[in-house]
Protein backbone atom coordinates (compact mmCIF):
# COMPACT_ATOMS: atom_id res chain seq x y z
CA UNK A 1 0.00 0.00 0.00
CA UNK A 2 1.61 3.30 -1.07
CA UNK A 3 2.31 5.75 1.72
CA UNK A 4 0.14 8.42 0.17
CA UNK A 5 -2.97 6.23 0.37
CA UNK A 6 -2.24 5.39 3.98
CA UNK A 7 -1.91 9.08 4.76
CA UNK A 8 -5.26 9.66 3.07
CA UNK A 9 -6.87 7.13 5.41
CA UNK A 10 -5.20 8.77 8.39
CA UNK A 11 -6.70 12.11 7.31
CA UNK A 12 -10.08 10.33 7.26
CA UNK A 13 -9.40 9.05 10.76
CA UNK A 14 -8.64 12.58 11.93
CA UNK A 15 -11.94 13.80 10.53
CA UNK A 16 -13.65 10.99 12.41
CA UNK A 17 -11.85 12.03 15.59
CA UNK A 18 -13.33 15.53 15.18
CA UNK A 19 -16.84 14.02 15.10
CA UNK A 20 -16.05 11.90 18.18
CA UNK A 21 -14.82 14.96 20.07
CA UNK A 22 -17.85 17.00 19.02
CA UNK A 23 -20.23 14.26 20.18
CA UNK A 24 -18.34 13.74 23.44
CA UNK A 25 -18.32 17.43 24.35
CA UNK A 26 -21.94 18.07 23.46
CA UNK A 27 -23.04 14.82 25.12
CA UNK A 28 -21.14 15.68 28.30
CA UNK A 29 -22.57 19.21 28.41
CA UNK A 30 -26.13 17.91 27.96
CA UNK A 31 -25.60 15.12 30.52
CA UNK A 32 -24.31 17.59 33.10
CA UNK A 33 -27.28 19.87 32.50
CA UNK A 34 -29.75 17.00 32.89
CA UNK A 35 -27.83 15.68 35.90
CA UNK A 36 -27.82 19.05 37.67
CA UNK A 37 -31.52 19.53 36.96
CA UNK A 38 -32.34 16.08 38.42
CA UNK A 39 -30.12 16.67 41.45
CA UNK A 40 -31.90 19.97 42.18
CA UNK A 41 -35.33 18.45 41.56
CA UNK A 42 -34.61 15.61 43.95
CA UNK A 43 -33.87 18.13 46.70
CA UNK A 44 -37.54 19.15 46.57
CA UNK A 45 -38.27 15.78 48.19
CA UNK A 46 -41.52 15.63 46.28
CA UNK A 47 -42.93 12.06 46.18
CA UNK A 48 -43.99 12.33 42.52
CA UNK A 49 -40.61 13.70 41.44
CA UNK A 50 -38.84 11.00 43.43
CA UNK A 51 -40.96 8.26 41.89
CA UNK A 52 -40.27 9.53 38.37
CA UNK A 53 -36.57 9.75 39.17
CA UNK A 54 -36.49 6.16 40.41
CA UNK A 55 -38.11 4.84 37.26
CA UNK A 56 -35.87 6.97 35.05
CA UNK A 57 -32.64 6.06 36.84
CA UNK A 58 -33.41 2.37 37.22
CA UNK A 59 -34.38 2.10 33.54
CA UNK A 60 -31.40 3.85 32.02
CA UNK A 61 -28.84 2.44 34.45
CA UNK A 62 -30.18 -1.10 34.02
CA UNK A 63 -30.13 -1.22 30.23
CA UNK A 64 -27.12 -1.14 27.83
CA UNK A 65 -26.40 2.27 26.26
CA UNK A 66 -26.29 0.67 22.81
CA UNK A 67 -29.88 -0.42 23.17
CA UNK A 68 -30.89 3.14 24.07
CA UNK A 69 -29.00 4.44 21.05
CA UNK A 70 -30.80 1.95 18.77
CA UNK A 71 -34.14 2.79 20.33
CA UNK A 72 -33.66 6.51 19.67
CA UNK A 73 -32.23 5.95 16.20
CA UNK A 74 -34.87 3.53 14.92
CA UNK A 75 -37.75 4.82 16.98
CA UNK A 76 -36.83 8.47 17.49
CA UNK A 77 -38.96 9.75 14.64
CA UNK A 78 -41.99 7.88 15.96
CA UNK A 79 -41.36 9.07 19.53
CA UNK A 80 -41.06 12.74 18.54
CA UNK A 81 -43.93 12.40 16.05
CA UNK A 82 -46.14 10.88 18.74
CA UNK A 83 -45.35 13.70 21.14
CA UNK A 84 -45.89 16.38 18.47
CA UNK A 85 -49.24 14.85 17.60
CA UNK A 86 -50.40 15.45 21.16
CA UNK A 87 -50.08 19.20 20.56
CA UNK A 88 -51.59 18.89 17.08
CA UNK A 89 -48.43 19.07 14.96
CA UNK A 90 -47.39 16.68 12.20
CA UNK A 91 -43.77 17.45 11.50
CA UNK A 92 -41.55 15.38 9.20
CA UNK A 93 -38.60 14.23 11.24
CA UNK A 94 -35.40 12.45 10.36
CA UNK A 95 -33.25 11.31 13.25
CA UNK A 96 -29.55 11.33 12.43
CA UNK A 97 -27.13 8.89 14.09
CA UNK A 98 -25.47 11.90 15.75
CA UNK A 99 -28.79 13.15 17.13
CA UNK A 100 -29.77 9.69 18.40
CA UNK A 101 -26.34 9.24 19.98
CA UNK A 102 -26.47 12.65 21.62
CA UNK A 103 -29.95 12.02 23.03
CA UNK A 104 -28.93 8.57 24.33
CA UNK A 105 -25.72 9.83 25.94
CA UNK A 106 -27.71 12.65 27.54
CA UNK A 107 -30.35 10.47 29.18
CA UNK A 108 -28.01 7.64 30.21
CA UNK A 109 -25.07 9.69 31.46
CA UNK A 110 -27.49 12.29 32.82
CA UNK A 111 -28.72 9.65 35.27
CA UNK A 112 -25.17 8.83 36.41
CA UNK A 113 -24.28 12.55 36.66
CA UNK A 114 -27.39 13.20 38.75
CA UNK A 115 -26.18 10.55 41.22
CA UNK A 116 -22.75 12.17 41.49
CA UNK A 117 -24.08 15.74 41.78
CA UNK A 118 -26.82 14.83 44.26
CA UNK A 119 -24.20 13.02 46.36
CA UNK A 120 -21.97 16.09 46.28
CA UNK A 121 -24.89 18.31 47.33
CA UNK A 122 -25.59 16.00 50.27
CA UNK A 123 -21.96 16.30 51.33
CA UNK A 124 -21.91 20.10 51.50
CA UNK A 125 -21.96 20.74 55.27
CA UNK A 126 -25.31 21.91 56.55
CA UNK A 127 -23.57 24.81 58.27
CA UNK A 128 -22.90 26.33 54.86
CA UNK A 129 -26.61 26.59 54.10
CA UNK A 130 -27.33 27.92 57.57
CA UNK A 131 -24.50 30.44 57.44
CA UNK A 132 -25.67 31.74 54.06
CA UNK A 133 -29.13 32.20 55.50
CA UNK A 134 -27.84 33.83 58.64
CA UNK A 135 -25.89 36.31 56.52
CA UNK A 136 -29.11 37.23 54.73
CA UNK A 137 -27.96 35.96 51.31
CA UNK A 138 -30.95 35.28 49.07
CA UNK A 139 -31.52 31.56 48.37
CA UNK A 140 -30.71 31.64 44.65
CA UNK A 141 -27.62 33.73 45.27
CA UNK A 142 -26.55 31.40 48.05
CA UNK A 143 -26.87 28.48 45.66
CA UNK A 144 -24.91 30.19 42.94
CA UNK A 145 -22.11 31.77 44.99
CA UNK A 146 -21.84 29.57 48.09
CA UNK A 147 -23.20 26.06 47.52
CA UNK A 148 -22.54 25.29 43.85
CA UNK A 149 -18.79 26.06 43.96
CA UNK A 150 -18.50 23.55 46.79
CA UNK A 151 -20.67 21.04 44.95
CA UNK A 152 -18.36 21.40 41.94
CA UNK A 153 -15.35 20.60 44.08
CA UNK A 154 -16.94 17.56 45.67
CA UNK A 155 -18.41 16.24 42.41
CA UNK A 156 -15.29 16.67 40.29
CA UNK A 157 -13.74 13.19 40.70
CA UNK A 158 -17.03 11.49 39.87
CA UNK A 159 -17.73 13.83 36.97
CA UNK A 160 -14.27 13.11 35.56
CA UNK A 161 -15.11 9.39 35.56
CA UNK A 162 -18.31 10.23 33.71
CA UNK A 163 -16.42 12.26 31.14
CA UNK A 164 -14.18 9.29 30.39
CA UNK A 165 -17.17 6.98 29.98
CA UNK A 166 -18.94 9.53 27.75
CA UNK A 167 -15.85 9.68 25.55
CA UNK A 168 -15.71 5.90 25.26
CA UNK A 169 -19.46 5.56 24.81
CA UNK A 170 -19.27 7.68 21.65
CA UNK A 171 -17.75 4.57 20.05
CA UNK A 172 -21.13 2.85 20.48
CA UNK A 173 -22.82 5.34 18.17
CA UNK A 174 -20.75 3.84 15.35
CA UNK A 175 -23.19 0.90 15.59
CA UNK A 176 -26.02 3.23 14.58
CA UNK A 177 -23.99 4.31 11.56
CA UNK A 178 -22.22 7.44 12.82
CA UNK A 179 -19.05 7.78 10.76
CA UNK A 180 -16.74 8.65 13.66
CA UNK A 181 -13.20 7.50 14.36
CA UNK A 182 -14.03 3.85 15.21
CA UNK A 183 -16.21 3.37 12.13
CA UNK A 184 -13.55 4.98 9.93
CA UNK A 185 -10.76 2.85 11.41
CA UNK A 186 -12.83 -0.21 10.50
CA UNK A 187 -13.29 1.04 6.94
CA UNK A 188 -9.60 1.88 6.59
CA UNK A 189 -8.58 -1.48 8.05
CA UNK A 190 -10.82 -3.32 5.60
CA UNK A 191 -9.70 -1.35 2.55
CA UNK A 192 -5.95 -1.38 3.23
CA UNK A 193 -5.68 -4.84 4.85
CA UNK A 194 -3.71 -3.10 7.61
CA UNK A 195 -5.97 -3.71 10.60
CA UNK A 196 -3.39 -3.27 13.34
CA UNK A 197 -2.21 0.11 12.10
CA UNK A 198 -5.62 1.76 12.09
CA UNK A 199 -7.08 0.07 15.16
CA UNK A 200 -3.98 1.00 17.19
CA UNK A 201 -4.25 4.58 15.91
CA UNK A 202 -7.91 4.78 16.98
CA UNK A 203 -7.11 3.19 20.37
CA UNK A 204 -4.25 5.65 20.91
CA UNK A 205 -6.61 8.53 20.23
CA UNK A 206 -8.88 7.43 23.08
CA UNK A 207 -6.01 6.64 25.46
CA UNK A 208 -4.20 9.93 24.85
CA UNK A 209 -7.35 12.01 24.90
CA UNK A 210 -8.62 10.56 28.18
CA UNK A 211 -5.14 10.78 29.76
CA UNK A 212 -4.97 14.45 28.76
CA UNK A 213 -8.36 15.19 30.29
CA UNK A 214 -7.39 13.35 33.48
CA UNK A 215 -4.34 15.63 33.76
CA UNK A 216 -6.55 18.63 33.13
CA UNK A 217 -9.08 17.54 35.75
CA UNK A 218 -6.29 16.97 38.30
CA UNK A 219 -5.23 20.56 37.71
CA UNK A 220 -8.77 21.87 38.20
CA UNK A 221 -9.03 19.74 41.31
CA UNK A 222 -5.89 21.34 42.73
CA UNK A 223 -7.36 24.77 41.97
CA UNK A 224 -10.66 23.97 43.66
CA UNK A 225 -8.90 22.41 46.65
CA UNK A 226 -7.01 25.61 47.45
CA UNK A 227 -7.63 26.65 51.02
CA UNK A 228 -8.96 23.26 52.02
CA UNK A 229 -6.96 20.96 54.25
CA UNK A 230 -6.12 17.62 52.74
CA UNK A 231 -7.89 14.81 54.55
CA UNK A 232 -5.65 12.94 56.96
CA UNK A 233 -4.73 9.73 55.19
CA UNK A 234 -5.80 6.66 57.12
CA UNK A 235 -4.79 3.08 56.68
CA UNK A 236 -7.47 2.82 54.02
CA UNK A 237 -5.51 4.92 51.57
CA UNK A 238 -1.94 4.25 52.65
CA UNK B 1 -45.11 4.06 18.76
CA UNK B 2 -46.72 0.96 20.14
CA UNK B 3 -45.81 -2.35 21.73
CA UNK B 4 -46.99 -5.48 19.92
CA UNK B 5 -47.42 -8.28 22.52
CA UNK B 6 -48.01 -10.94 19.84
CA UNK B 7 -44.68 -10.14 18.18
CA UNK B 8 -42.94 -10.10 21.57
CA UNK B 9 -44.36 -13.53 22.36
CA UNK B 10 -43.39 -14.89 18.94
CA UNK B 11 -39.81 -13.65 19.29
CA UNK B 12 -39.40 -15.05 22.80
CA UNK B 13 -37.49 -18.24 21.81
CA UNK B 14 -34.98 -16.24 19.74
CA UNK B 15 -34.66 -13.67 22.52
CA UNK B 16 -33.99 -16.34 25.12
CA UNK B 17 -31.33 -17.85 22.90
CA UNK B 18 -29.72 -14.42 22.55
CA UNK B 19 -29.92 -13.94 26.31
CA UNK B 20 -28.15 -17.26 26.79
CA UNK B 21 -25.32 -16.11 24.51
CA UNK B 22 -25.05 -12.85 26.47
CA UNK B 23 -24.91 -14.73 29.78
CA UNK B 24 -22.37 -17.27 28.50
CA UNK B 25 -20.19 -14.44 27.19
CA UNK B 26 -20.41 -12.38 30.37
CA UNK B 27 -19.81 -15.40 32.63
CA UNK B 28 -16.71 -16.55 30.72
CA UNK B 29 -15.25 -13.04 30.73
CA UNK B 30 -15.96 -12.48 34.42
CA UNK B 31 -14.25 -15.78 35.32
CA UNK B 32 -11.23 -15.18 33.06
CA UNK B 33 -11.01 -11.55 34.14
CA UNK B 34 -10.72 -12.44 37.80
CA UNK B 35 -8.17 -15.14 37.02
CA UNK B 36 -5.95 -12.66 35.17
CA UNK B 37 -6.57 -9.68 37.44
CA UNK B 38 -5.16 -11.18 40.64
CA UNK B 39 -1.63 -11.86 39.30
CA UNK B 40 -1.75 -8.53 37.42
CA UNK B 41 -2.67 -6.64 40.58
CA UNK B 42 0.22 -8.34 42.39
CA UNK B 43 2.54 -7.40 39.53
CA UNK B 44 1.31 -3.84 39.67
CA UNK B 45 2.07 -3.66 43.40
CA UNK B 46 5.40 -5.42 42.91
CA UNK B 47 8.70 -3.76 43.78
CA UNK B 48 10.17 -5.19 40.61
CA UNK B 49 10.07 -2.23 38.17
CA UNK B 50 9.67 -4.32 35.00
CA UNK B 51 6.71 -6.21 36.44
CA UNK B 52 5.11 -3.08 37.84
CA UNK B 53 5.51 -1.14 34.63
CA UNK B 54 4.27 -3.82 32.29
CA UNK B 55 1.19 -4.37 34.45
CA UNK B 56 0.59 -0.60 34.59
CA UNK B 57 0.89 -0.36 30.81
CA UNK B 58 -1.57 -3.24 30.39
CA UNK B 59 -4.08 -1.39 32.56
CA UNK B 60 -3.63 1.98 30.83
CA UNK B 61 -3.91 0.53 27.32
CA UNK B 62 -6.84 -1.84 27.80
CA UNK B 63 -8.80 0.33 30.18
CA UNK B 64 -8.44 3.38 27.95
CA UNK B 65 -9.55 1.67 24.73
CA UNK B 66 -13.27 1.31 23.99
CA UNK B 67 -14.37 -2.33 23.89
CA UNK B 68 -15.50 -2.01 20.25
CA UNK B 69 -11.94 -1.29 19.13
CA UNK B 70 -10.60 -4.22 21.14
CA UNK B 71 -13.17 -6.51 19.50
CA UNK B 72 -12.19 -5.23 16.05
CA UNK B 73 -8.55 -5.64 16.95
CA UNK B 74 -8.93 -9.27 17.97
CA UNK B 75 -11.45 -10.35 15.34
CA UNK B 76 -10.35 -8.43 12.26
CA UNK B 77 -6.69 -8.00 13.25
CA UNK B 78 -5.58 -11.33 14.68
CA UNK B 79 -8.41 -13.05 12.84
CA UNK B 80 -6.89 -11.99 9.53
CA UNK B 81 -3.43 -13.18 10.52
CA UNK B 82 -4.29 -16.47 12.23
CA UNK B 83 -7.88 -17.17 11.21
CA UNK B 84 -7.10 -19.23 8.12
CA UNK B 85 -4.41 -21.32 9.81
CA UNK B 86 -4.83 -24.73 11.33
CA UNK B 87 -4.25 -25.53 14.96
CA UNK B 88 -5.13 -23.76 18.16
CA UNK B 89 -4.67 -20.15 17.06
CA UNK B 90 -6.65 -20.71 13.88
CA UNK B 91 -9.50 -22.27 15.81
CA UNK B 92 -9.43 -19.46 18.34
CA UNK B 93 -9.38 -16.51 15.97
CA UNK B 94 -11.84 -17.86 13.41
CA UNK B 95 -14.49 -18.24 16.13
CA UNK B 96 -16.29 -14.94 16.74
CA UNK B 97 -17.51 -15.93 20.20
CA UNK B 98 -14.00 -16.81 21.40
CA UNK B 99 -12.71 -13.56 19.89
CA UNK B 100 -15.38 -11.69 21.83
CA UNK B 101 -14.37 -13.45 25.05
CA UNK B 102 -10.74 -12.50 24.43
CA UNK B 103 -11.46 -8.88 23.49
CA UNK B 104 -13.76 -8.25 26.44
CA UNK B 105 -11.40 -10.04 28.83
CA UNK B 106 -8.60 -7.60 27.95
CA UNK B 107 -10.92 -4.70 28.81
CA UNK B 108 -12.64 -6.15 31.87
CA UNK B 109 -9.50 -7.58 33.48
CA UNK B 110 -7.78 -4.19 33.41
CA UNK B 111 -10.62 -2.67 35.44
CA UNK B 112 -10.66 -5.60 37.85
CA UNK B 113 -6.88 -5.33 38.28
CA UNK B 114 -7.29 -1.82 39.62
CA UNK B 115 -10.07 -2.90 41.95
CA UNK B 116 -8.07 -5.84 43.33
CA UNK B 117 -5.04 -3.59 43.71
CA UNK B 118 -7.10 -0.99 45.56
CA UNK B 119 -8.47 -3.69 47.85
CA UNK B 120 -5.02 -5.11 48.58
CA UNK B 121 -3.62 -1.65 49.32
CA UNK B 122 -6.51 -0.99 51.68
CA UNK B 123 -5.58 -3.87 53.99
CA UNK B 124 -4.10 -2.14 57.05
CA UNK B 125 -0.32 -2.57 57.15
CA UNK B 126 -0.41 -3.43 60.82
CA UNK B 127 -2.39 -6.59 60.14
CA UNK B 128 0.21 -7.89 57.70
CA UNK B 129 3.03 -6.96 60.08
CA UNK B 130 1.25 -8.62 62.98
CA UNK B 131 0.76 -11.77 60.91
CA UNK B 132 4.45 -11.79 60.02
CA UNK B 133 5.38 -11.22 63.66
CA UNK B 134 3.28 -14.24 64.62
CA UNK B 135 5.39 -16.30 62.26
CA UNK B 136 2.67 -17.00 59.69
CA UNK B 137 4.16 -17.95 56.35
CA UNK B 138 4.07 -15.22 53.66
CA UNK B 139 1.86 -17.40 51.44
CA UNK B 140 -0.67 -17.87 54.21
CA UNK B 141 -0.54 -14.18 55.08
CA UNK B 142 -1.60 -13.49 51.52
CA UNK B 143 -4.19 -16.24 51.07
CA UNK B 144 -5.75 -16.12 54.52
CA UNK B 145 -5.40 -12.51 55.60
CA UNK B 146 -4.74 -10.05 52.78
CA UNK B 147 -6.83 -11.61 50.01
CA UNK B 148 -10.00 -12.26 52.05
CA UNK B 149 -9.91 -8.68 53.33
CA UNK B 150 -9.12 -7.25 49.90
CA UNK B 151 -12.14 -9.07 48.48
CA UNK B 152 -14.35 -7.52 51.15
CA UNK B 153 -12.96 -4.03 50.57
CA UNK B 154 -13.20 -4.20 46.79
CA UNK B 155 -16.55 -5.94 46.38
CA UNK B 156 -18.66 -2.79 45.91
CA UNK B 157 -16.42 -1.49 43.15
CA UNK B 158 -16.33 -4.98 41.64
CA UNK B 159 -20.11 -5.19 41.64
CA UNK B 160 -20.31 -1.93 39.68
CA UNK B 161 -17.73 -3.13 37.19
CA UNK B 162 -19.43 -6.50 36.61
CA UNK B 163 -22.75 -4.76 35.94
CA UNK B 164 -21.26 -2.13 33.63
CA UNK B 165 -19.35 -4.81 31.79
CA UNK B 166 -22.44 -7.03 31.39
CA UNK B 167 -24.22 -4.11 29.74
CA UNK B 168 -21.15 -3.40 27.61
CA UNK B 169 -21.42 -6.88 26.01
CA UNK B 170 -24.33 -5.49 23.99
CA UNK B 171 -21.89 -4.23 21.32
CA UNK B 172 -20.71 -7.73 20.51
CA UNK B 173 -22.78 -7.88 17.31
CA UNK B 174 -20.04 -5.79 15.60
CA UNK B 175 -18.07 -9.02 15.26
CA UNK B 176 -21.10 -11.12 14.21
CA UNK B 177 -21.89 -12.75 17.57
CA UNK B 178 -25.67 -13.05 17.85
CA UNK B 179 -26.41 -11.89 21.40
CA UNK B 180 -29.61 -10.45 22.88
CA UNK B 181 -29.18 -7.00 21.32
CA UNK B 182 -28.36 -8.54 17.99
CA UNK B 183 -31.52 -10.69 18.07
CA UNK B 184 -33.61 -7.59 18.83
CA UNK B 185 -31.96 -5.75 15.95
CA UNK B 186 -32.65 -8.57 13.53
CA UNK B 187 -36.32 -8.59 14.50
CA UNK B 188 -36.41 -4.85 13.84
CA UNK B 189 -34.94 -5.37 10.36
CA UNK B 190 -37.55 -8.04 9.64
CA UNK B 191 -40.59 -6.21 10.97
CA UNK B 192 -39.64 -2.50 10.97
CA UNK B 193 -41.12 -2.34 14.46
CA UNK B 194 -38.38 -0.78 16.63
CA UNK B 195 -40.24 -0.66 19.94
CA UNK B 196 -41.36 -4.23 20.51
CA UNK B 197 -38.03 -6.06 20.07
CA UNK B 198 -35.86 -3.36 21.64
CA UNK B 199 -38.09 -2.90 24.67
CA UNK B 200 -38.36 -6.67 25.14
CA UNK B 201 -34.57 -6.98 25.03
CA UNK B 202 -34.28 -4.02 27.40
CA UNK B 203 -36.56 -5.78 29.87
CA UNK B 204 -34.36 -8.90 29.76
CA UNK B 205 -31.22 -6.82 30.37
CA UNK B 206 -32.88 -4.98 33.20
CA UNK B 207 -33.81 -8.20 34.96
CA UNK B 208 -30.34 -9.68 34.39
CA UNK B 209 -28.60 -6.56 35.72
CA UNK B 210 -30.81 -6.38 38.79
CA UNK B 211 -30.42 -10.07 39.57
CA UNK B 212 -26.66 -9.61 39.38
CA UNK B 213 -26.81 -6.57 41.61
CA UNK B 214 -28.99 -8.22 44.23
CA UNK B 215 -26.88 -11.39 44.16
CA UNK B 216 -23.61 -9.52 44.63
CA UNK B 217 -25.12 -7.30 47.33
CA UNK B 218 -26.26 -10.43 49.20
CA UNK B 219 -22.78 -11.93 48.90
CA UNK B 220 -21.35 -8.67 50.22
CA UNK B 221 -23.73 -8.63 53.17
CA UNK B 222 -22.90 -12.27 53.90
CA UNK B 223 -19.14 -11.62 53.86
CA UNK B 224 -19.45 -8.52 56.01
CA UNK B 225 -22.18 -9.53 58.43
CA UNK B 226 -19.73 -8.92 61.29
CA UNK B 227 -18.73 -5.37 60.38
CA UNK B 228 -21.72 -3.59 58.97
CA UNK B 229 -20.67 -0.61 61.12
CA UNK B 230 -17.44 -0.14 59.19
CA UNK B 231 -19.06 1.09 55.97
CA UNK B 232 -16.93 4.24 55.72
CA UNK B 233 -13.76 2.28 55.33
CA UNK B 234 -15.05 0.37 52.30
CA UNK B 235 -16.56 3.44 50.68
CA UNK B 236 -13.05 4.90 50.43
CA UNK B 237 -12.01 2.00 48.21
CA UNK B 238 -15.10 2.24 46.06
CA UNK B 239 -14.16 5.84 45.34
CA UNK B 240 -10.41 5.38 44.99
CA UNK B 241 -10.25 2.41 42.66
CA UNK B 242 -11.43 4.19 39.57
CA UNK B 243 -14.55 2.50 38.33
CA UNK B 244 -16.14 3.20 34.97
CA UNK B 245 -18.96 5.18 36.46
CA UNK B 246 -20.54 5.93 39.81
CA UNK B 247 -22.46 3.38 41.80
CA UNK B 248 -25.79 2.12 40.46
CA UNK B 249 -28.97 2.42 42.42
CA UNK B 250 -30.24 0.18 45.17
CA UNK B 251 -33.37 -2.00 44.88
CA UNK B 252 -35.78 0.93 45.15
CA UNK B 253 -33.63 3.40 43.28
CA UNK B 254 -31.89 4.79 46.33
CA UNK B 255 -28.12 5.27 46.08
CA UNK B 256 -26.32 2.09 47.03
CA UNK B 257 -24.10 3.87 49.65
Amino acid sequence: MPLQDLLGYFAQLLGGAAITVELAFSGYACALTVGTAWALLRRLDNPVVNAVWRIYASTFMGVPSVLVIFLFYYGGAAIIGGMAELVGLRPRIDVSPFGAGLAALTVVQGAYSAEVIAGAMRNVPRGQFEAARALGIRPHQAWWYVIMPQVARLALPGLTNIWVSVLKDTALVALAGLNEIVARSRTAAGATKEPFLFFIAAALFFIVFSAATLKFSARIERGLDRGIARPVTTGAQA
Amino acid sequence: MKFDPALALRSLPDMLHGLLVTIALAASVVALGLLIAIPLALARNSRHPVLAWSAATYVIVFRGTPAVILLFFVYFGFGQVFGARDGFLGALFSNAFLCAVLGFTLNHSSYVTEIVRGGLLAVPKGLVEAAAALGIEPRDVFLRIRLPLAIRYGLKAYQNEVILFTKATAVVSVITVVDLTSVANNIFYDTYDPFTPLLTAAAFYWVLVNLLRIGLARFDAWLNAHLMADEGHRQVIAVHSTTRAPAPLGPLGEPAQ
